[in-house]
């Protein structure tokens, strides 16, 4: 079995939805903008009311082929083995009937797997290095500044320029054509495509964990990406405006993003279990650390995600949010991806797991 | 970076921190992994680059070498991807790559 092209990614989540009449196949509401319409799959037994809900989503790089496949093939895993009343066995990692049984029982798992349609067939049939969208309206008619890196359209830290101190590497550029294909866009959710992740966020509204799958360096991250973490300082926070200019640097002292010492511990608690799951399938390293570690990045969907119960001032609404950056290669053969997504779809049970506990 | 564009991977190695911040800062190369820290106290980490950007990357106390053709290997790959619909007749399901386990 070949890498998913986009028609297929849609139609293994749409015939999901068929075969499986209790889960609900969920049409996002903004076309991107070659037209295309994507669809996400909540999976789990029928409910009277929402339950707590995982949120998965990949593919927003186009590039990162793999991401499709491993959410798509989890959503079948699960809901296969529910239905069959069957455990699931990855390689040396396991889990039982029962454990399957409470994750669909006792979880909505929210799987978007093609949030970039269009980027991933320009990249699976023209360029394969692609990573944005395909969005012209910022190039002036330059190929080369088509599209917007959809990891940093999100609204956190967007004023990059003002956030960050002028030597922090931050991966991240406002110019169209910036060849490192990190262009943020004219300004935030400027998108269609992490416009519809922001609206499952709203839809399901007891969200409380979310998962970015991206490739690679075989890493579990979560927040903050910005600076380091620290759970003692309150005020310097992303919104104090006193720290603008003095984020992001590695050894810098002027500055760490504060987050509560009971998510920094639960994040790195779900982190780390998703990294022994998916060590277990046939010995991969995997390491749990908070995604500044990898380097500094404004606008992205974890930090987002997280930030929005901090914006909002509402503790109910918070979501722990992580990236997953799988394997060690954007485009691995197929023969490998698919051990690569035995790895961590066994990370990601493990993960829901860990949720439910 | 349009169609024609060729990107490499580069492997950059620059001879100590402060080498490798001058470089992050001046040149913010698309970084493809974590940047490690060698026993000699260098540091070293894969990069996508233009052949333009790779000249670029070097110099005093900076290497770069380039580990392949991103951009071929990843054609390359796209002759495994899927044609047409697999999904496509009536029963066709994804199944999950996981071995479903019975009596567990």
């Amino acid at each position: 079995m070949p890498y998913l092209n986009i028609t297929e990614v849609e139609s293994g989540v749409t015939s999901l939805a068929a075969a499986f009449p209790a889960t609900d196949l969920i049409e996002l509401p903004e076309p991107t903008f070659e037209g295309r319409t994507c669809h996400a799959l909540r999976i789990g037994t029928h409910r009277l009311e929402p339950k707590p809900a995982v949120v998965l989503i990949g593919g927003a790089h186009a590039r990162e082929w793999g991401s499709c496949e491993i959410l798509v093939n989890l959503a079948a895993d699960l809901l296969h083995a529910h239905a069959g009343g069957t455990g699931l066995a990855y390689g040396g990692t396991s889990f039982t009937s029962a454990q399957v049984r409470a994750i669909m029982e006792k979880l909505d798992v929210v799987v978007f797997p093609l949030v970039n349609p269009d980027g991933r067939h320009y990249s699976q049939t023209v360029d394969p290095m692609w990573r944005r969208n395909r969005n012209p309206a910022q190039s002036g008619g330059n190929p080369a500044a088509v599209g917007v890196d959809l990891n940093r359209n999100y609204d956190h830290l967007f004023d990059y320029r003002t956030a960050f101190h002028p030597s922090a590497p931050v991966q991240v550029s406002d110019n169209p054509a910036n060849p490192d294909q990190v262009y943020q866009g004219p300004e935030p959710f400027s998108e269609p495509e992490p416009r519809n992740v922001r609206w499952l966020l709203d839809h399901f509204v007891r969200t409380r964990w979310f998962v970015d799958v991206h490739s690679y360096t075989q890493k579990m991250l979560y927040v903050w990406g910005d600076d380091h973490n620290q759970s003692v300082d309150p005020a310097k926070n992303f919104r104090n405006p006193l720290f603008d200019g003095k984020r992001g640097l590695k050894d810098g002292l002027l500055y760490a993003e504060f987050i509560e010492k009971g998510d920094a511990d639960d994040s790195a608690v779900l982190a780390e279990r998703f990294c022994e799951a998916l060590k277990g399938v046939r010995g991969k390293k995997y390491s749990p650390e908070p995604g500044f570690d990898l380097y500094p990045t404004c606008g992205t969907s974890d930090d987002y995600t997280y930030a929005r119960h901090i914006v909002s001032g509402q503790e109910e609404e918070k979501i722990l949010a992580f990236t997953v950056e799988w394997g060690m290669d954007f485009h691995p053969p197929w023969a490998e991806m698919e051990k690569i997504v035995l790895d961590v779809d066994a990370g990601l049970v493990q993960f829901c797991l860990t949720a439910l506990a | 970076m349009s169609s024609e564009y060729t990107i490499l991977r580069v492997r950059v190695t620059a001879k100590d921190a402060d080498t490798l911040r001058a470089l992050l800062r001046d040149s913010r190369p698309d970084v493809g992994g974590q940047i490690r820290q060698n026993e000699d106290g260098s540091f070293t980490f894969d990069a996508y680059v233009s052949p333009e950007q790779g000249e670029a990357l070097t110099r005093e106390g900076v290497s770069a070498e380039v580990i392949e053709d991103a951009t071929a290997t990843g054609r390359a790959r796209q002759a495994e991807v899927g044609e047409g619909d697999r999904f496509a007749p009536e029963d066709a399901v994804p199944q999950g790559l996981a071995l479903k386990v019975q009596g567990s």
